[in-house]
């Protein structure tokens, strides 16, 4: 493994317990209240209708634990980076289009009482960017080279045959 | 001697506090729940809590002496008279007409945040002799100093906008702003009372 290489698994793996960790700490603060406190929250964005706001308020903190546990472990890191991703992004709309008509509304991030701001907009950003990384290097790997098709045994061999002929 | 006289004159204030806080508050102060409530007497979101909401809350939690309900003013720099209307509310409250005057001020909020006339509403539900005890009451310092403590508590509590209530519950503190669904409040209150 060269340093390029292994630093960047170490940035791909502090990348995935941050967004994890993140994912995991905003859904203990909602679940450690009562979930009507949530859905109070959830209502001042007003984009749902009251069944919804209940249906979200109920599941929605067990959904972000679970894919919070799934990328700080590692498993179906596709699904998990591409679900995560997802959810930030709706999260980060929602927060923008809150800001941009100028409702000083809580974000509902981690609990009551964090009115979106600046702060709140550059955090959420900050992390919907990481997660996109994770999602499309999740997606995007390289493919190891089969000698058959050109592998990098095949090419030293190449290489040296090159040389052999401009020698000779 | 002196001694004495310097702890009555530390608690002075605080005793005014008190004795103010009291007359601004409504309901059983041994129930369960606290509600401090935040509030803009110019903030039209504040005028639909007291006329839509507050009602109901008054009804199902602070008469049946399962909550108390405090008010704390919270006037906003951006409401040209909104501090004139608090100093008058704190000082209806010193006669004890603060709800008197609270609702007077909410429901004739358009009338007076137009023509800045905030006293003839306050007076239309006060007696002449109140009238002249409230006016000179609300250039008082120590209504100024009330509002200002209110101002500064609220801060203390991150009260970022008006209206914000406080629910106190067992000393755990969850603050809730903005318009409000009753139905998902009287959930929550629910909830906690449980």
């Amino acid at each position: 493994m060269t340093f390029s290489s292994r630093a960047g698994w170490a940035i791909h793996l502090l990348l995935r317990l941050v967004v994890g960790g993140v994912f995991v700490y905003s859904a203990w603060t909602k679940l450690r209240e009562p979930w009507s406190l949530f859905a109070i929250s959830v209502d001042a964005y007003h984009v749902l209708p009251q069944w919804g706001v209940l249906a979200v308020a109920r599941t929605l903190p067990w959904a972000e634990l679970a894919l919070g546990l799934l990328l700080i472990v590692g498993f179906w890191r596709r699904v998990s980076t591409l679900a995560a991703s997802a959810l930030l992004a709706l999260f980060f709309g929602l927060m923008v289009r809150a800001s941009v008509h100028g409702e000083t509304i809580d974000c509902g991030c981690f609990g009551p009482g964090e009115a979106i701001s600046p702060w709140t907009l550059l955090r959420d950003g900050s992390l919907l960017a990481g997660s996109v990384f994770l999602a499309i290097k999740s997606f995007w790997r390289k493919k190891p080279m089969s000698p058959r098709a050109g592998g990098s045994e095949s090419l030293i061999e190449a290489h040296v045959g090159d040389g052999r002929n401009l020698t000779a | 001697m002196k001694l004495p006289v310097f702890l009555l004159l530390a608690l002075m204030p605080s005793v005014v506090f008190a004795e103010a806080d009291r007359a601004k508050s409504f309901g059983n102060p041994g129930a369960p729940l606290t509600i401090e409530l935040f509030s803009d007497f110019q903030c039209p979101a504040c005028r639909a809590l007291h006329m839509q909401q507050l009602p109901l809350l008054i009804r199902d939690y602070i008469n049946p002496g399962k909550a108390y309900l405090v008010y704390k003013e919270f006037p906003l720099n951006m409401h040209k008279f909104s501090r004139e209307a608090a100093a008058y509310a704190c000082a209806s409250a010193r006669v004890g007409k603060y709800e008197q005057v609270a609702d007077a001020l909410f429901q004739n909020q358009p009338s007076w945040e137009e023509s800045g006339k905030v006293f003839e509403i306050v007076a239309s539900v006060l007696s002449p002799a109140e009238q002249k005890k409230v006016q000179a009451l609300a250039k008082d310092p120590s209504i100024l100093q009330e509002i200002n403590s209110d101002v500064q508590e609220g801060q203390q509590e991150r009260v970022n906008q008006t209206p914000t209530m406080i629910i106190v519950r067992g000393g755990k503190k969850y603050p809730i702003g903005g318009s409000l669904n009753y139905d998902l409040l009287r959930r929550f209150l629910d909830d906690l009372l449980k």
